[in-house]
């Protein structure tokens, strides 16, 4: 009996000598709290030399928590952490603009023991009017020219005619409405399943402003199935204008600009079933289309309408290429909206982004030459760095 | 069983929109009526419950008291849910919107169509500004000559692909820019290049006609095997 | 009149009738083919492997019943994955039907006897708050106020009651973000609005048609990894080896192309045979 009790004590006492004593760890230094730049006022950067024991053999610290309090005699909440090896951290929970905040790092070892630093502060987060980081600046320098760009063409473009190169697919909206006529047939505008904020349905409202004033001439029918509720107030409004501005207010039926489903695939269904049934002489789809694209242009082949499509959806640009008559690409509905409509807002617009896009080429071409000559010249490796940093 | 109903009105309906490929019948037209009915019913039970009363009645208390979820927020964070008051500014909106269906009035509705069209452009702006315009170009500075090394010295052909790729990459962007710059006819070394880009274009809509081709294989196989496994159980 | 000229007047109907059989037929089959896993594919799934075990993610399910084939597999396995890394998950949906074909998925994934153990709960390893109209202001809103913008969840309950919703303010309270799209609102909004404003790490499932649109976006490191269509969720299966109908579907889908290939070259064929005798 005597012998197994004086095994274990021999054990114990050997465990006890050789286990070394589990002291906490050295606390971080030189902890510094500062307002973080370019935020809303709920943030602070925090910078800090790390605990000396982040590197010893035994309990060493495996991470650092981040505490605050609004005065140095409150209690400190832990509002983040920083992992093992950080010198700073920033603090964005649940700090607000204007208020003093004092900080302190807790440095934890291994076996929960921790140490807390200096207390920072205090320091009270400002509110930034300006992020002055350069991918902003950039943003910032690009929309103010843009801008000005268009601003100006809006301007010129009312003193005098600004050349728009011809687009092939604007005679045949003409062609497509002539057709309809000599036909007896009605005409179908589709103004995408885009909402009315979105450039290519404005684009599309532009067209059917002309369209409608066209079938209130010739006593065409026009049949506008709408996705959108306010795509459908639009075109009521726009189709009704475009009957007054032709003098043929009564031949206005407003049952022709009608909502249908604001679902893709129920409104493609219905739209379908119309176009069978209605046997439209020419189609027009122009805005924003998804999925739907090759099943409306399909049906439409089938139903024997010529169709004239446009859409900024360049994946659905190739179903309406291969389906109908005449496509505008992308952009060319803009600026087939500004060619048949004159108006100095849209044909200015067109022809400030055209300088934007200059712009854009130049800075493609002057980024390219950069990579290749930034060690040579001191220009290219600025201008590279300019463009590139975050 | 109930289960075994529903899912043999689905197989029923999918059966009837499909009929529309031999030619359109009265069973399309009964079931695209269905189709649109019950997709108008879902979307205005979803929008009623999922938005409209968490955003509107919840936050403003119209029944007199806080629900259930406001109350919960309030005792968590000490404030109602932020954007309280505002939404009763986009509730009196919503309200002037429906104007639009008494004439007289009718015009009322224009002022929040303005409000919403305005305040989407504007979020929209800086949006595509940063992700669309300003990220590409940054990825587009490409070197034209792009060396590749592997175990210290260089690998012609691994070069050679990336560089390649690096000079399609920029040619189609600046063709593609120029293809759609319109204050300028299309003639000479610019019509040259004009033609290139919309070559680039053509194979770009190339490839997403394929990967649609997939997408719309996808859809039917999945209605195939809905018809086959959990309608007919044909399938095991 | 010659071959040619009657298959230029083929009757559309005769080539979907060989579509539908060169799609159901392989259904009937097991067709093994090897799937190749593309970069983006790779990257989708070494983004989750990576995430430290107990991340909370942010899901957003930005799709309809139609695009269920597609998203619906990628969606499956994707909770799969995060299950395994304990990972805690919020669901949410920009279209009214996406978090209805979230709470589908998270059926299946909690299904795998691998879970059974996990005891996993709602409203403390993962939760549906539902959707809300707005399209991608709804996703500007989140940066700032995700509990004022979903109020309550899918069932009702209120959001900040969730044990799973304590502390989220907004995005930066969210370790990964994963967005399964097949329209508008999606991919290219949360790129936009989540990923340039708050630095959020995002990757995404698309359907195949809007797949093209966003692979620029992988190039330029805004996404960390992008599925697209069936191709996509038969990748992420391959790689992440839970076999599902992405995989099985790939029989039926491959089958299908060839027949539409071999139509494209015959009546390419036609064409020109028709074209020169005139």
């Amino acid at each position: 009996m005597r012998k197994p009790l004086l095994l274990g004590a021999l054990v114990f006492l050997f465990l006890f000598i050789s286990t070394p004593a589990q002291t906490p760890p050295a606390p971080v230094s030189d902890l510094e709290a500062i307002d973080a730049p370019d935020d809303a006022g709920n943030q602070v950067d925090l910078n800090w030399k790390p605990s000396p024991d982040e590197t010893r053999a035994a309990n060493p610290v495996i991470g650092y928590q981040i505490l605050t309090a609004p005065a140095v005699d409150s209690p400190f909440v832990p509002i983040g952490t920083a992992s093992f090896g950080a010198t700073s951290a920033t603090a964005k929970d649940g700090l607000k603009n204007g208020r003093p905040y004092y900080f302190k790092i807790r440095a934890y070892a291994l076996d929960s023991s921790f140490a807390e630093s200096e207390v920072a502060g205090p320091v009270v987060p400002q509110g930034s009017w300006w992020n002055t980081k350069p991918a902003y600046i950039r943003i910032f320098i690009w929309m103010a020219l843009v801008v000005a760009f268009i601003l100006y063409n809006i301007f010129l473009a009312g003193k005098k005619e600004l050349y728009i190169r011809p687009i092939g697919g604007i005679n045949a909206i003409d062609e497509g409405i002539g057709r309809a006529t000599e036909m007896g047939r009605p005409i179908l505008y589709i103004c995408g399943l885009g909402d009315a904020a979105q450039a290519a349905t404005m684009a599309a409202f532009s067209v059917l402003g002309r369209v409608a004033q066209k079938t209130a001439q010739y006593q065409t029918k026009l049949i506008v199935p709408c996705y959108d509720p306010i795509v459908f107030s639009i075109c009521q409004d726009v189709v009704k204008g475009a009957y007054l501005n032709a003098g043929r207010p009564e031949a206005y039926n407003e049952k022709d600009v009608f909502f249908v489903a604001q679902d893709q695939f129920p409104y493609v269904a219905a739209v379908n079933g119309i176009m069978l049934r209605e046997k439209p002489a020419t189609n027009f789809y122009l805005g924003q289309f998804y999925a739907e694209s090759l099943m409306l242009a399909e049906t439409g082949f089938e139903a024997g309408s010529i169709q004239i499509a446009g859409t900024d959806q360049l994946i659905q640009m190739s179903f309406f290429i291969v389906a109908c008559d005449f496509t505008l690409i992308g952009e060319e509905l803009f600026a087939a909206s500004a060619y048949l409509s004159k108006e100095p807002e849209q044909v200015g617009s067109i022809k400030g982004q055209d300088w934007g896009k200059v712009i854009f080429a130049g800075l493609s071409v002057l980024g390219v030459v950069s990579v290749l000559l930034e060690n040579k010249i001191h220009f290219f490796g600025f201008f590279k760095k300019l463009m590139i940093n975050e | 069983m109930p289960e075994m109903v529903s899912i043999t009105i689905a197989g029923i309906l999918t059966l009837g929109i499909m009929s529309f490929v031999y030619k359109d019948n009265p069973i399309y037209k009964f079931c695209e009526s269905v189709f649109i009915g019950v997709s108008a019913g879902y979307w205005f039970v979803s929008i009623f419950y999922q938005s409209l009363l968490p955003q509107l009645t919840d936050k403003i208390g119209l029944t007199g008291e806080l629900t259930d979820s406001a109350l919960a927020y309030y005792r968590q964070t000490g404030s109602l849910a932020s954007g309280q008051w505002f939404n009763l500014i986009a509730a009196g909106l919503g309200v002037m919107m429906l104007m639009r269906l008494l004439p007289k009035i009718g015009w009322i509705s224009r002022w929040p169509l303005a409000f919403v069209i305005g305040s989407i452009a504007g979020l929209r702006l800086i949006g595509e500004l940063q992700t669309n315009i300003m990220k590409q170009i940054k990825e587009s500075i490409l070197p034209l000559w792009a060396p590749q090394y592997a175990d210290g010295s260089l690998n012609l052909a691994a070069s050679l692909g990336q560089s390649l790729t690096n000079v399609v990459l920029v040619v189609g962007i600046l063709t593609g820019v120029i293809y759609f710059f319109f204050s300028k006819e299309h003639k000479g070394v610019f019509g040259g290049a004009a033609k290139v880009g919309i070559w680039f274009l053509m194979v770009t809509f190339g490839a997403a006609f394929g990967l649609t081709v997939m997408s719309r294989m996808s859809l039917l196989i999945g209605r195939i095997d809905f018809l086959l496994r959990d309608w007919l159980h044909w399938l095991g | 009149m010659n071959f040619w000229e009657k298959f230029a007047l083929l009757d559309r109907r005769i080539i979907f009738a060989f579509i539908f059989l060169a799609l159901a037929v392989p259904l009937f089959y097991t067709i093994r083919q090897p799937i190749p896993v593309s970069p983006e594919g790779q990257a989708y799934y070494e983004a989750i492997e990576n995430l430290p075990a107990g991340s909370k993610v942010l899901l957003s399910f930005d799709f309809d019943p139609p695009s269920s084939p597609e998203l619906q597999p990628m969606a499956e396995a994707t909770f799969k994955q995060l299950f395994t890394k304990n990972c805690k998950l919020v669901v949410i949906g920009l279209w009214p039907q996406g978090p209805q074909q979230a709470e589908k998925a998270l059926a299946s994934a909690l299904k795998d006897p691998r879970f059974a153990d996990k005891k996993l709960e709602y409203g403390v390893d993962y939760a549906n708050l539902g959707f809300m109209a707005g399209e991608d202001v709804v996703i500007q809103k989140m940066n700032s106020d995700l509990p004022g913008t979903f109020p309550s969840d899918y069932k009702g309950n209120a959001t900040v009651s969730l044990p799973i919703m304590q502390g989220v303010k907004n995005y930066k309270n969210f370790d990964f973000v994963i967005n399964f799209s097949s329209g508008f609102p999606g991919t290219r909004e949360w790129v936009q609005f989540c990923v340039d404003r708050s630095g959020s790490k995002m990757i995404a499932g698309n359907t195949a048609v809007q797949a093209p649109e966003n692979y620029p976006y992988f190039r330029s490191g805004q996404l960390l990894g992008l599925l697209a269509g069936m191709k996509g969720a038969a990748e992420y299966e391959t790689v992440s080896n839970q076999p599902g109908k992405g995989i099985s579907f790939m029989g039926a889908q491959s089958v299908s192309h060839l027949i539409v290939m071999l139509f494209v070259i015959l009546g390419n064929i036609a064409f020109f045979v028709s074209r020169r005798k005139k």
